[in-house]
């Protein structure tokens, strides 16, 4: 077990191009046990790309990723046993539509933590009661709401019992009336103590939710405050404009 | 209609000659099922090497030989394959039907690499993204999320494939295999009498066609329960 406040992330003058196109600029910083870490920021500003670095979706071009310790981005790091230790959670849900809602959970359980089958529904269940979606087990994923794949996504990291749950716009497909529940689950999972980093565009949340607010904007971490400095006294010009255009 | 009777008769009666079909019609389902298993083992093979390839930039050189054989396979007309299997490679080769079958089964290899690749690709990079983030490793991702939902996606093409591979099993003949055509053709050489030969032959083949569409009708549905 991690304890509160030890470091889980260490970013170290991370870099990314994608074709010669730098998307991120050398940022550093850290990520600890307890943290509910929210990154706001433009589109196209490389907040998504910063998070996909965390768990390798991407590949760093220069600079080193530690997660708990380990150098991620290392040639020998067994890299499919640290994502054990991350969930993900994705805009698009990227549910397996081809297994039922309690497959979806169970299959990284079963397979990667050496869980039996029956062990997994036990497990499964009891999340599935924590996303409210309990009568859901044998459904499809094509007959939920967009709101309810999103909880079901959720549980899904959450059966992997991760050390930190990384979150990439997990309400920007949802229909408005929706991204309430969804919002609800992932405050109740930051008041459990889970260690959360956050892409959003959901400010309320960040200024609720979040110990710390990040704005990203031109590859880099323009600003970087607690919710209530960084709402009520921005000092980065750009972040005051950003703020300026979404808090009319 | 006595006449009819009488041909009838002639051609699949008297000597035993329907024989020629049923025996033919086995080695039809021989060779088709030995190559069907053949094509699909290294088809999924070959996708699977050309599309971990494409993704990852690695397994250059398996790539370059998957290619290859892709080349020269749909590049050459399966009857010549046939012959220089027969004539060529395995000169020394007592079993014909075994010849066929490698030759049927090397060159389906090569569609159904095609087909299943399609499939793979035709998957959203979420899905395998979710798969990985999990911590399931390349393997696990396209054993368990990737090829289940590609396979269903490219069911009607791999079965059009197989009922193509069925139909060209007609030309085993020119390697002296006695295959379902060969057969009627062998009752045409006898009675001197080609309709009725060879219009059996074409029926059958159209009857097992409509069998294999209508057991691929079910699958598809079956599959598609999780799409409601």
């Amino acid at each position: 077990m991690i304890a509160n406040g030890e470091i889980l992330f260490s970013i170290d003058n991370l870099s990314k191009s994608f074709n010669g196109i730098q998307v991120l600029k050398s940022v550093s910083t850290e990520i600890r046990s307890g943290d509910v870490c929210v990154i706001v920021g433009p589109s196209g500003s490389g907040k998504s790309t910063f998070l996909r670095c965390l768990n390798m979706l991407e590949t760093p071009t220069e600079g080193n990723v530690f997660f708990e310790g380990n150098k991620i981005n290392d040639k020998n790091c067994n890299v499919n046993k640290l994502r054990e230790k991350m969930g993900m959670v994705f805009q698009q849900f990227n549910l397996f539509p081809h297994m039922t809602v309690m497959k979806n959970i169970t299959l990284a359980p079963v397979k990667l933590l050496g869980m039996s089958q029956s062990e997994a529904d036990v497990k499964a269940m009891e999340l599935l009661q924590r996303v409210g979606l309990p009568d859901k087990a044998e459904a499809y994923p094509n007959q939920l709401s967009g709101g309810q794949k999103q909880r079901i996504a959720i549980a899904r990291s959450l059966a992997m019992n991760p050390d930190v749950m990384l979150f990439d716009e997990p309400t920007s497909a949802l229909d408005p009336e929706m991204v309430g529940e969804v919002l609800n689950l992932m405050k109740e999972l930051a008041r459990s103590g889970m260690t959360m980093v956050v892409v959003t565009h959901e400010m309320g949340f960040a200024r609720e939710v979040g110990n710390r607010v990040m704005f990203m904007d031109d590859g880099q971490i323009q600003e970087e405050a607690p919710p209530k400095d960084f709402f009520d006294h921005p000092k980065n010009q750009r972040l005051q404009e950003f703020l300026s255009k979404i808090l009319k | 209609m006595n006449i009819f009777a009488d041909k009838l008769y002639q051609n699949f009666i008297v000597d035993d000659r329907y024989l020629y079909l049923v025996q033919g019609l086995g080695n039809t389902f021989v060779i088709t099922i030995f190559a069907t298993l053949l094509g699909v083992t290294l088809g999924f093979l070959v996708a699977i090497i050309r599309s971990a390839s494409d993704q990852t930039g690695k397994l250059k050189a398996a790539n370059f030989l998957c290619k290859l054989y892709l080349t020269i396979i749909r590049g050459t007309p399966t009857m010549i394959q046939l012959m220089i299997m027969y004539y060529v490679i395995f000169v020394s080769m007592d079993n014909k039907i075994l010849v066929a079958i490698l030759a049927f089964g090397i060159n389906s290899g090569a569609y159904v690499a095609e087909i299943v690749r399609s499939g793979i690709m035709s998957i959203e990079k979420g899905q395998a993204e979710a798969g990985r983030s999990l911590g399931l490793n390349y393997t696990q991702t396209m054993w368990h999320i990737i090829i289940p939902q590609a396979f269903k996606n490219v069911l009607p093409a791999l079965v059009n494939e197989f009922i193509t591979l069925l139909k060209e099993t007609s030309i085993s003949g020119y390697i002296g295999v006695m295959d379902l055509t060969r057969g009627g053709d062998i009752i045409r050489s006898r009675t001197f009498e080609a309709f009725l030969p060879l219009i059996t032959v074409a029926l059958i083949y159209l009857v097992i066609v409509m069998i294999l569409t209508s057991l691929e009708g079910r699958l598809e549905r079956r599959l598609r329960s999780s799409d409601r």
